[in-house]
């Protein structure tokens, strides 16, 4: 239900921000959030951050061959799993969404199948790294083509509007992808549709090298809601609780009827922009550093420390909790074997075509 | 059976199949009340609403797009292009979500959509209305494609095109919309399948090979070789992804003499692959090199229009070129 007084007003001065730096609420609101909810966000922002670790460290082992990492966004994704409805509303993810995806419901074996390409992968090897997708929960399958699945969002959710299903879509991108002629498509379709989705630029203001003021004149993204007639909000992406908050007051909008939302959430990348970038070539170390001092994680547990729901003893428990799931993931996924060279002929079509099945016999024979 | 022209037979499958099915919808730009700028969208709008005839804005970029996101939750969209130039905007869409979407999911997610859309010249339009891109189609693993060419394969095709599972690229040969009124087949259940041929002209001569709107003037060629004495046995393809191989190899293998008319752009075209398949299969029954007439590797001109198409006159020198080798 759409609440009569709205908790955030859109197009604000300030990027909407809850948690202090040493993680005091600084909400004008009551929390309305319990401790399983609570744990349930920090799980999920340690989850995603071990995952990339271990990403990063089997490609450096030669296990995979790219990785685009998503420590320093943790705060926006968890932030926007937890305002959905799992299994029921749709998520259009980019490819560092890791954190995301996994907040959503995918499972480490999934991941790291996907990953290493082995049969372990739903999506049967058929992409490279950091594209996950699954039919069963609702995450449409990662395109590497900037902003190519926004329009695909805006359709599934004027299909759920046309059904009136009280689903919604949410999708997430980069700010280069704001760029892209199919960001404008979308939007503008979308604000003239009503249509049931949310929109949520990870902003870490670097397009690979080329940095926030080269991709856009615009002072923020959030203001080109404007434009396509929605409401546009900036948030600390690094604050899991704004970010949630913001986010589920849009998904609360797009669920009631009252149409699409843009929410810009202010991340930053830690890694590079993938194992192949380098980006000490034009990202100065002190600015790499003084974003990690507003950790998503750091603040979050300070957050939790104060209210008393968490401590050192928690801290050790749960990395170690997640590192043996990880750890049995990991021998799972890659235990399952590689896929095999034949499946490269299947699902170019529903059924095989005459064409395809000769080449698949060339190259077998 | 009831007499109809192309463009009107267009409109009836799609309400046929909106009536038997509502998660079919249509969607493009002018679709709804103005019936779509050539009329294929007639009446639809009046029938069932705005739901299901949806104007959208006027971007190509997000028709396709969005027909590929309701594609995936469950709905069955038939797009139209206003003109197959317009498309390209929309043709990372294509090229990059919905041809390859079953197979990078691994087949967890499928893109049943049609995207029509009304193609190839001899209408006065110039170059940004006129063209008869296919081959980009047919290049791109996981579209399939077709081209009919009479009110009642459009009819045919367009039904199978939307039960389909896949992506169907679905071009009209925007100047035989309304230039054949032929009886069509009233009953919701015809259909035709895709891959398959059909044999317009039955000769022992030369084959002709053809498909969409070149159709017609391929049969004229073949009429006027009837007057010359000259027996022409004429294939029209129908469908180019799948394309039919098995009928134009055993006609070439029966004749050994073949012209391959395409009005789309020689180079790469469509039926340079018909050829290098017949050199491939079939060298040695060849009497003659495979002779390709089609249209120039020049954009599609304006003023010479007429001359761009590879017309009867055109046809029956690239015929006598074959029979003389």
């Amino acid at each position: 239900m759409i609440r009569d007084s709205q908790l955030f007003q859109p197009f604000g001065d300030e990027p909407i921000s809850l948690i202090g730096e040493s993680g005091e609420w600084k909400g004008t609101f009551d929390l309305d959030l319990g401790p399983d909810a609570l744990l349930g966000m920090y799980h999920d922002l340690v989850a995603g951050r071990m995952m990339d670790e271990r990403l990063s460290r089997l490609q450096r082992q030669g296990k995979l061959s790219f990785v685009a990492p998503s420590a320093g966004h943790e705060g926006a994704q968890v932030g926007v799993a937890h305002a959905l409805r799992r299994g029921r509303d749709w998520l259009f993810p980019y490819y560092r969404d890791t954190t995301l995806v996994l907040a959503f419901g995918l499972s480490y074996r999934e991941m790291l199948g996907q990953a290493m390409a082995t049969r372990a992968d739903t999506n049967r090897g058929r992409q490279m790294p950091s594209h996950n997708g699954s039919r069963d929960l609702n995450i449409f399958t990662i395109a590497s083509p900037i902003a190519s699945h926004i329009a695909p969002a805006v359709g599934a959710a004027i299909s759920m509007k046309i059904q009136d299903n009280g689903q919604v879509a949410v999708t997430t991108f980069g700010d280069g992808a704001t760029s892209e002629g199919d960001f404008h498509a979308a939007l503008n379709f979308a604000g003239a549709q009503g249509a049931p989705v949310v929109f949520v630029c990870e902003n870490n203001r670097y397009a690979i090298s080329v940095e926030y003021n080269k991709q856009t004149g615009a002072e923020s993204i959030a203001a080109k809601a404007h434009a396509y007639g929605m409401p546009g909000y900036t948030v600390d992406g690094m604050d899991v609780l704004a970010s949630f908050y913001v986010m589920r007051e849009a998904v609360e909008r797009a669920r009631g009827g009252l149409g699409p939302t843009l929410v810009e959430t202010l991340v930053y990348r830690y890694g590079a922009h993938s194992s192949s970038d380098d980006d000490s070539r034009y990202r100065p170390r002190e600015e790499v550093e003084a974003w990690k001092r507003r950790d998503p994680l750091q603040r979050f547990r300070a957050f939790l420390e104060r209210r008393d729901l968490w401590d050192e003893d928690a801290e050790t428990e749960l990395r170690s909790e997640i590192d043996e799931a990880l750890k049995t993931a990991t021998a799972e996924a890659e235990a399952a074997g590689p896929v095999p060279v034949a499946w490269m002929f299947d699902d170019v079509f529903a059924r095989p075509l005459p064409h395809l099945e000769e080449q698949r016999r060339d190259l077998l024979e | 059976m009831s007499s109809q022209t192309m463009v009107q037979t267009i409109a009836r499958t799609l309400d046929q199949e909106m009536g038997r099915d509502e998660r079919v919808v249509v969607m493009g730009q002018d679709v709804g009340k103005r019936g779509g700028v050539f009329l294929a969208t007639e009446k639809l709008f009046d029938k069932y609403g705005p739901d299901r005839v949806i104007d959208t804005p006027l971007s190509e970029a997000a028709i396709i797009g969005s027909a590929l996101g309701m594609a995936v939750h469950g709905l069955r969209p038939v797009a139209e292009i206003q003109f197959s130039d317009y498309v390209f905007p929309g043709f990372d869409q294509l090229v990059s979500q919905v041809a390859k979407l079953r197979y990078r999911s691994g087949g967890q997610f499928t893109a049943p959509l049609v995207v029509r859309m009304p193609s190839g010249g001899g209408v006065k339009g110039g170059h940004h209305h006129s063209q008869s891109p296919e081959t980009h189609f047919v290049h791109t693993a996981g579209l399939k494609v077709v081209y009919p060419s009479t009110p009642t394969d459009a009819r045919g095709l367009l039904r199978t095109a939307i039960r389909d599972e896949d992506p169907v690229v679905f071009m009209e040969p925007k100047r035989l919309y309304r230039a054949i009124k032929e009886d069509v087949p009233d009953d919701p259940e015809f259909a035709l399948p895709f891959g398959r041929a059909v044999v317009r002209r039955q000769g022992e001569d030369v084959v002709l090979v053809s498909y969409g709107g070149s159709m017609a003037e391929t049969l004229k060629a073949a009429d006027a070789l009837t007057e010359q004495g000259v027996s022409a046995h004429v294939i029209d393809l129908r469908s180019l992804m799948p394309w039919d191989r098995e009928t134009v190899l055993d006609a070439v293998a029966r004749v050994g003499r073949v012209v391959l008319v395409s009005e789309a752009p020689r180079t790469a075209g469509f039926m340079s692959e018909v050829a290098a398949t017949l050199a491939e299969e079939a060298l040695d029954l060849l009497l003659a090199p495979p002779l390709r007439v089609t249209g120039f590797d020049t954009p599609y001109p304006y003023a010479q229009d007429r001359e761009y198409l590879p017309g009867p006159n055109r046809i029956l020198k690239g015929v006598k070129r074959v029979l003389d080798y």
